[in-house]
């Protein structure tokens, strides 16, 4: 991904109306963003989709990013609101339709992810989802504990803490793999 | 032997290539840029902020010098310093808050619920510190009574707040709700410190700081209202 103050740059050329730095944007982007989607679903299909939401989305609220500011919190905070929104539509669906017909779990859906995206959704499936963005933030986008922190609209101590236990819990999995195995 | 550590893992997924469906992107920038038209940005957080906190206090003012000033006539100089300090630094951070909370990505020091607990508490505990008239006269009569105008005032305040964040986007409404809601209480607390004439202490802690909560409670109600209707 290319550094944070070009993304700043482009972002502020994207509200001015340049389609050059949108396409750009789009491009820099969406593979951190997929990810984040696959990391949590596995399903490409369902990544996809989301990937066009959180697009849509960002579109539709452009004017609500400040020049200036880190664009990678923004852009996640909108992207975290984005796949609570649908897996809350996803719920409401299912609780309608499932007298009359049984639907595909979306989580059981097949891998068609990478094995090393597939591997790093299966150890992390067992967190919760807070523990599970904050890892996949710090650890896998690289993000900093200030961006994932403001993404996450928590505090920075709550997020170490997040991680600190995410670690444990990692850790603990693992060794009873080992134990097993 | 052992096997990998979680760091291990974590980075060898960070460092594999993750491609995205070109013709997605394709379709993706193409959507984006079919009459892409220049936007605004917000305004500085502070700026926004100013004018909740000046909508907050308008909105106090204004219904405690309609319902007379009454309140304000029977406190020393002492009380008005304490009550009045400790309410304009509550509206303040709950200002900024609510800002936050309609800003994605926004630096938070504090929940909503945080902000609302704490203000509330620091509040009854000023309350409780400077009145001691421990007499409860028409307790519940006179006490629905404050907070039925000060959660009146509390919408009003709402209301113009929400012209003030319309342009923003909250990416955990229920949050923001809570937020704005406790927010416009505010206003509705400043006003009864203005009118309400009431000292007795019990009054004063219960009632006029059960505005807060009961306010907040309805902002989020509004925001689980508004968000399962879209």
């Amino acid at each position: 991904m290319q550094p944070d103050i070009d993304l700043k740059a482009l972002m502020v050329r994207y509200q001015d109306g340049d389609p050059v730095a949108a396409a750009a944007l789009v491009h820099s982007l969406s593979g951190p963003l997929h990810r984040f989607f696959m990391v949590q679903i596995v399903s490409r299909r369902y990544a996809d989709d989301l990937l066009q939401e959180t697009w849509l989305r960002i579109h539709e609220v452009r004017h609500t990013y400040r020049p200036g500011e880190p664009v990678l919190p923004w852009l996640y905070a909108i992207a975290r609101h984005v796949r609570v929104d649908h897996y809350r539509k996803v719920r409401r669906v299912e609780t309608r339709e499932r007298q009359v017909e049984q639907l595909p779990e979306i989580a059981a859906a097949p891998a068609e992810a990478s094995d090393r995206d597939a591997d790093l959704a299966a150890l992390l499936s067992g967190l919760p989802e807070s523990q599970r963005d904050v890892i996949t933030m710090l650890k896998v986008l690289n993000m900093s504990i200030e961006e994932v922190a403001r993404a996450t609209s928590s505090s920075i101590g709550s997020v170490k803490q997040k991680a600190h236990r995410a670690y444990v819990t990692l850790r603990e999995r693992l060794s009873g793999t080992r134990v097993t195995s | 032997m052992n096997g990998p550590e979680p760091e291990e893992i974590l980075n060898r997924a960070a460092g594999a290539p993750h491609e995205v469906d070109p013709a997605l992107l394709a379709r993706i920038s193409d959507s984006l840029v079919s009459g892409l038209r220049p936007v605004r940005p917000l305004p500085p957080a502070w700026v926004l902020a100013s004018a909740l906190f000046a909508i907050t206090a308008a909105v106090a003012l204004a219904g405690g010098t309609a319902l007379g000033l009454k309140g304000i006539a029977r406190l020393n100089a002492l009380e008005i310093t304490s009550i009045f300090g400790v309410l304009g630094a509550f509206t303040w951070i709950s200002a900024v808050h609510c800002v936050a909370e309609t800003t994605p990505g926004s630096r938070r020091r504090l929940s909503s619920g945080t902000v609302l607990a704490a203000g509330s508490l620091v509040l009854a505990g000023v309350f409780a510190l400077l009145f001691h008239d421990y007499r409860t006269t028409r307790f519940v009569h006179q006490g629905l009574v404050c907070l039925t105008l000060g959660l009146a005032h509390g919408l009003a305040a709402g209301l113009a707040g929400w012209l003030v964040l319309r342009r923003g986007f909250a990416v955990n409404p229920m949050a923001a709700g809570l937020a704005v809601g406790t927010l416009a209480s505010l206003a509705g607390v400043g006003m009864l410190e203005l009118h309400c004439p009431n000292l007795e202490t019990l009054h004063v802690v219960v009632w006029h700081t059960a505005v807060i909560p009961v306010s907040a409670f309805a902002g989020v109600l509004l925001a689980r209202f508004i968000r399962r209707n879209n």
